[in-house]
């Protein structure tokens, strides 16, 4: 049977766990961090030398961390990218704005032990050198703002974090900053626009990419706060023992919230890519199995975003055998590792790490619309595909999901989305349709009925005076 | 450089340019709709969208920026079938009709092109969720916002941050709820809106549109010249119909303004119409005024001067130049007056504002004039702006400023008022008035005492160090904190700033010339550039703001009493100038405009010649004043309208041509000539200057010197007597304007001077200037100190201001006063105030400024009912003889009091 791994969870629900920093410290807390400061320069076969710092963030891309927001990303590729030679100062920002429908992760860090944040912090900013980092969390989230104020007030009375930390000369700032309630924010270019007090408008690359032109228009980091959490194991364990976690290219541990049409939802820890998504949704380690008499529909597997997969679908997926060739095998849903190299190739992504069960109750039509609803209402409005593209889909798939739809709806649906994806300034565009395109693409038949429906009932009705639209 | 296949075409292209800008440059037009070239590109509109070989997605061409190898196609199925779903998405529910009247606009032209009619917007459309109306707005007098209309491409928005750094509209809601209001107030009257029109001008669809289009309709012709208002030298293209100028625009390529305008230049041209604009000559006599020909008019000038040359000898006339009037024009006047009458009595309303500037600069650097251009603002990582307040009165300059500001340039304010750059400042200095020196004397101290001089400079660029060392020193900033009234540390802090933050630039104004100690004042300054190295390199320089259009090249052109055209010392060109004039120059040093006014007091000055200058309501100490006019036995105005000096003093009305209907050149405060270009024909029977000053001349026997064909016929003899502007033929300004010296026609013009050497030679003076105190001083008696100065609103005497709705933006004058003052008084704002100085009184409405120190007041003189230049004093900088129009001491008392007979008064001791 599948089980958790709990590396970063580790703590946080045990039993008398508190979120102060002597219970922290009880743990072994902020050992990394003196680990990590204590580092040796290193020298390499080709006769360069490594300076601690360097050695960290070598460290970081031999572990094979990937950013835990929703990309994917390896986190240690995105440090390299920051232009250390601008002479301006390096920012790093813990986007906390955790807003993704479905994701319930971040928050157990936060909530439960903000300290591993802070010190995974800590080690980023410093080998990184990071004078001034800000944790942007969730406007929503005011419980997990207090916390994490505390918990950096104890690092300062600590010494962990301020002037000088640990007496090796190193200055530290980290500013707690709420944001400003929409879920715009938490796309890095947009979160930046808003730190810096203005609208959370996404910027455009090139030329704003954070690396170079980031806040204030410095270079700047924006990890998510299970990345940060996570570089403080590897410093701990070394990359080596981490990397050995998961899969290959699919390396360490990660948070998954489990949420929808299953017995018991909730958030797990796993190795990444050691779970198929037919055990968290099955096993009792997990999901406990979908309610009682009820068949799985489809899944969305990484947030609400990612593009849903069907109950019954195989796909094909590359495999390399045991005599090192790569082969094609079938891999039905269910027998999908969880990671991110099975999800992308499944053609849709694991992205916040966030798994929407959907059961045979559902209606597939009401499920877009609540989602292209969500959107709407979330577009920033900045560019013209998706300002008026996502209230053209919601507006579509609520007036087929209310019994006035038309049975062309399915493909005015596909024409409009098309139109959105890859034309925006941000991924909000593919965020806004990637739903639209999977949901009518796969449940074609279910979205024709429903405009069928409606056209049938219009036609019997038409005395009524049944509006058309 | 790159090398592109652009549309199956190699093409090549400079290294770094976006797709669009690599396209427009090769001659292919991409639609966009959210771009202008002057704003940063956002991406959002997504019509620029291009096809690149091996990129899954249209990327955006506005910020894509062009490599080596790129395969593009701007024009496929596919993006042309993009662009018309975008257009779609933003034509359903915009007004049909929009299209059809204005189809010119850059998103009807799109959706011309693209055969897409709008839908109009249905009943079935609005959504209670989404139903917060377009913002509509019709009651500012130059601005018109129907919203209906909008597209939310945000270049309003964005033009209102990036280039005027107001931040009045602003986005609210989001998606397509996205609504653009102003950020603050329901109308843009009430709001932070500067009338710049900028948003006006970027808009793409008519949502924002001048109100002059639609109270007038759309010009038919279009004139590209420079603004009439301040010595910014900004381009613009005016717009006619019938006669009319009926809209102003930016022009885009404009080397200072760079496609935008203030609310002045842009907005402020409806003098030229003005009722009251007298356009045929007039004669005054026992009756009032009468209107004559022009032969009898010119008849009547060329036989009274001529007799009062012939009687009282020529040095009893004095010429006046004018700042409104063409270099062309001032070069003619001063001509006329040396030529025909024989004398140097001439000068222009320089005398009382930059002379100094250009008597320190002169004798320091060897040249009077500022030393670096505005391109630098951009290259500054440091400001020093000292009595000038260029938000208001030089807007365009001072946008730019602010914007390096909010890229992070620091900033020093020397000013006693927060004025708007202030808030913006690093460091505010809020001086005393009249102790400038002072403050700059304490300035250099620290950044002597600290060694954070220019090590180099002071070495081998600079004379009198050790001397200047010695008598810096008694200069602490804490020996001169309290009479200048900033604390001690603040300027030290400003010193450090200054030295430190390389290359730092100078901006100065009135608030540093019109003192006792103008020039002196100046001084300091140079010789604050001169310690820190900020001489002769981009970004740094004293550069003095000009107040008027063509202030600088009035007297450049010879308008100086000591000075011939090219500010040769009169002595210095005698010989060539004789030489090409064919005529005698006196040898008797000229009397300049403070000298006429006493000379004409004592009887001893019985004409004088005043083009486009109203003396009357602008020389201070104005009893003084008119007392001296009253004197006079002929005064010609030469104007375009009836001024307070014609008026009161007038004898002969001469009028003249505004600078929409003549042609010539101005100079800006830069340096830069620039064209002026006749947009209309001159109103009425009126003439250019030059035509007026000819027709005398020529009346009085000068034919042959005066024989113009042309303002170009002029430009080419001034050319050929000013060897720095020989290189300047109109020709070559054709393509914009070019900065002095510019000594041959193949010279690109000098941007920054003393580069390597000052024109006088290797080494600049640093001058040790001692503090004199102002002969205004506080008293019981007299316990308020009085500055006069300009707003964003109104320009000097109101003259052409006045008559423009800018007069609904800002109704009146205003004495100014602090919030802690007006408190302890229990004084409201609106109520009528006397003030009195010592040498006489005016009435202007109180209003509480917070900007204001306790114990100072600040008054404008844009009407003539303020006639605020009656409490000035007759003090002057004994080196220029510039009035000391920035302090005055006077006394408060409440009118409203006095005439309903309360008693006691409301004095105020």
């Amino acid at each position: 049977m599948a089980e958790q791994f709990k590396l970063v969870l580790k703590n946080a629900d045990s039993p008398g766990y508190t979120p102060d920093m002597e219970c922290y410290l009880k743990h072994g807390g902020y050992q990394a961090l003196r680990k990590a400061l204590a580092t040796a320069p290193r020298d390499l076969p080709d006769g360069k030398k490594l300076s601690p710092q360097e050695v960290i963030r070598d460290d970081v891309k031999a572990s094979g961390l990937r950013g835990r927001g929703g990309a994917g990303f390896s986190a240690g590729l995105k440090w390299s990218f920051v232009d250390r030679r601008s002479g301006k100062p390096i920012y790093l920002i813990c986007n906390a704005d955790e807003s993704e429908p479905g994701t319930f992760k971040d928050r157990q860090i936060l909530h439960k032990d903000p300290h591993q944040l802070i010190e995974g912090m800590v080690i980023s900013c410093w080998a990184n050198d990071v004078k001034l980092a800000y944790i942007y969390i969730r406007g929503e989230m005011p419980h997990g703002a207090r916390i994490l104020n505390q918990a950096l007030r104890e690092a300062r009375a600590k010494g962990f974090l301020g002037k000088n930390i640990l007496g090796v000369g190193y200055d530290l700032e980290i500013h707690v900053h709420r944001g400003a309630g929409a879920y715009i924010c938490g796309e890095e270019t947009g979160l930046i626009e808003s730190l810096e007090g203005k609208r959370a408008y996404p910027r455009i690359k090139p030329p704003y990419f954070p690396a170079v032109l980031g806040l204030y228009m410095c270079p700047t980091i924006v990890n998510n706060v299970e990345t940060l959490a996570a570089v403080k194991h590897i410093v701990e364990m070394g990359p080596v023992n981490y990397a050995k976690l998961g899969t290959p290219n699919n390396t360490g541990t990660r948070l998954v919230s489990l949420s929808g049409d299953v017995q018991k939802p909730g958030y797990f820890e796993i190795e990444v890519g050691k779970v198929t998504l037919g055990q968290l949704i099955n096993d009792a380690n997990f999901g406990g199995g979908l309610k009682p008499g009820r068949t799985l529909k489809a899944v969305i597997p990484g947030g609400s975003s990612s593009k849903v997969l069907k109950a019954g679908e195989v796909f094909k997926l590359k495999r390399k055998g045991a005599d090192g060739q790569m082969t094609t095998v079938d891999v039905p849903l269910l027998d999908l590792p969880y990671d991110f190299d099975s999800l992308q190739a499944a053609g849709s992504m694991s992205g916040s790490g966030a798994i929407i069960v959907l059961d045979d109750s559902r209606s597939m039509v009401e499920t877009l619309a609540n989602l292209s609803e969500f959107y709407a209402h979330e577009s920033c409005g900045q560019c013209t595909p998706c300002r008026e593209g996502a209230l053209w889909l919601a507006k579509g798939t609520h007036r087929l999901s209310h019994g006035e739809g038309r049975k062309v709806d399915a493909e005015y649906l596909l024409h409009i989305a098309q139109n959105i994806q890859g034309r925006t300034i941000c991924a909000f565009g593919e965020a806004a349709a990637w739903p639209v395109l999977s949901f009518v693409k796969k449940f074609r038949e279910e979205f024709e009925a429903h405009g069928a429906a409606a056209e049938a009932a219009r036609k019997n009705s038409t005395s009524a005076g049944t509006h058309q639209h | 450089m790159p090398t592109l296949i652009l549309n199956g075409q190699r093409r090549e292209c400079p290294e770094g340019l976006t797709i669009l800008t690599a396209c427009r440059s090769l001659g292919i037009e991409v639609p966009t709709l959210c771009h202008d070239e002057r704003l940063a590109p956002t991406g959002g509109c997504r019509l620029c969208g291009v096809e690149i070989e091996g990129w899954n997605h249209h990327p955006s061409a506005c910020n894509t920026v062009v490599h080596d190898g790129m395969v593009i196609r701007t024009h496929t199925t596919a993006v042309e079938q993009q662009r018309r779903t975008l257009l779609q998405l933003l034509a359903d529910g915009y007004p049909a009709d929009a299209v059809t009247a204005a189809p010119d606009k850059e998103f009807h032209r799109w959706l011309i092109h693209y055969q897409i009619t709008p839908r109009g917007r249905l009943a079935t459309d609005v959504d209670p969720a989404h139903s917060q109306p377009p913002f509509r707005d019709t009651t500012h007098p130059y601005l018109r916002a129907d919203f209906a209309q909008c597209i939310a491409c945000q270049r309003c928005v964005r033009i209102c941050d990036e280039v005027q750094g107001r931040f009045v509209w602003r986005a609210w809601n989001r998606g397509d709820a996205t609504r653009i209001r102003p950020g603050n107030s329901p109308i843009l009257l009430a709001s932070d809106c500067v009338s710049c029109g900028a948003c006006v001008d970027t808009c793409p669809t008519g949502a924002l549109e001048d109100q002059s289009i639609h109270h007038k309709g759309r010009p038919t012709a279009w004139t590209q010249t420079t603004c009439p208002y301040c010595g910014t030298g900004c381009e613009m293209s005016v717009g006619t119909r019938a006669g009319q100028i009926v809209q102003v625009l930016p022009v885009r390529s404009a080397a200072v303004s760079r496609g935008h305008l203030c609310v002045k230049g842009r907005y402020a041209f409806d003098y030229n119409h003005a009722p009251d604009r007298v356009t045929e000559p007039m004669i005054r006599d026992a009756l009032g005024w009468r209107k004559v020909s022009w032969d009898d008019a010119v008849a009547f000038v060329a036989h009274r001067l001529g007799e009062i040359v012939r009687t009282s000898g020529p040095d009893n006339v004095g010429v006046l130049g004018s700042a409104r009037g063409t270099n062309e024009e001032n070069y003619v006047a001063q001509k006329f007056a040396r030529v025909v009458l024989g004398t140097n009595n001439v000068d222009a309303c320089a005398r009382v504002c930059h002379a100094p500037s250009a008597a320190a600069l002169n004798s320091q650097l060897g040249t009077g004039a500022a030393t670096n251009s505005f391109a630098d603002i951009e290259h500054a990582r440091a400001f020093l702006l000292c009595g000038t307040n260029p938000t208001e009165n030089h807007p365009i300059v001072g946008a730019r400023i602010l914007q390096a500001v909010q890229r992070g340039a620091r900033l020093i304010v020397i000013d006693p008022r927060e004025i708007e750059l202030a808030r913006s400042a690093t460091v505010h200095l809020a001086v005393r008035p009249g102790t400038n020196v002072l403050l700059l004397n304490a300035l250099a101290h620290v950044i002597v005492e600290e060694a954070l001089y220019d090590v180099p400079t002071v070495e081998h660029r600079v004379a009198g160090w050790s001397v200047f060392r010695e008598f810096i020193r008694a200069f602490t900033p804490e020996s001169v904190a309290e009479v200048c009234g900033v604390p001690a540390e603040a300027i030290r802090r400003a010193a450090r700033i200054y030295a430190t933050e390389a290359p730092a630039m100078g901006f100065h104004g009135l608030g540093l010339t019109e003192h006792a100690q103008g020039t002196e004042g100046v001084m300091c300054l140079v010789n604050l550039a001169l310690l820190t190295g900020n001489l002769g390199r981009a970004g740094a320089g004293v550069n003095p703001l000009r107040g008027q259009n063509n202030v600088q090249g009035s007297a450049h052109m010879g308008c100086e009493p000591d000075h011939l055209t090219g500010y040769t010392p009169l002595e210095f060109g005698r010989a060539q100038f004789e030489a090409i004039w064919q005529a005698p120059i006196p040898h008797q040093r000229g009397l300049n405009l403070m000298q006429m006014m006493d000379a004409a007091a004592a009887g001893q000055l019985q004409a004088l010649w005043a083009i486009g200058y109203d003396i009357a309501l602008t020389q201070p100490n104005t009893s003084a004043t008119r007392a001296a006019l009253a004197r006079l036995k002929l005064v010609i105005v030469q104007d375009l309208f009836l001024t307070e000096l014609a008026r009161e003093f007038g004898h002969v009305f001469l009028p003249a041509c505004s600078s929409f209907e003549k042609d010539g050149t101005f100079m800006n405060s830069e340096r830069r000539v620039q064209r002026v270009r006749a947009a209309l024909p001159p109103a009425g029977r009126s003439k250019s200057d030059w035509e007026i000053i000819s027709a005398v001349a020529t009346a009085m026997g000068s034919q042959s010197a005066f024989a113009y064909s042309s303002a170009e016929a002029i430009w080419n003899e001034i050319r050929a007597l000013w060897p720095a502007g020989a290189g300047i033929s109109y020709a070559r300004l054709e393509s914009g304007g070019l900065q002095w010296p510019c000594p041959t026609e193949n010279h690109p013009g000098t941007p920054i001077l003393h580069v390597d050497r000052f024109a006088h030679g290797q080494r600049a003076p640093l001058q040790c200037i001692s503090h004199r105190a102002s002969h205004e001083v506080v008293s019981t008696e007299f316990p308020f100190l009085l500055t006069t100065g300009r707003t964003l609103y109104g320009f000097n005497a109101g003259t052409m201001t006045g008559r423009t709705p800018n007069r609904q933006l800002r109704r009146t004058d205003t004495l100014d006063m602090a919030p802690v003052d007006a408190e302890r008084l229990s004084w409201r704002e609106g109520e009528r105030i006397r003030v009195q100085s010592r040498h006489g009184a005016a009435v202007l409405p109180l209003r509480i400024d917070p900007r204001m120190r306790a114990g100072d007041l600040f008054a404008t003189f844009h009407t003539v009912e303020a006639a605020l230049n009656q409490l000035t004093s007759p003090y002057q900088d004994p080196l220029t003889r510039t009035p000391e129009y920035k302090r005055v001491a006077v006394r408060l008392i409440r009118e409203t009091a006095l005439e309903s007979e309360r008693a006691p008064a409301d004095g105020v001791r």
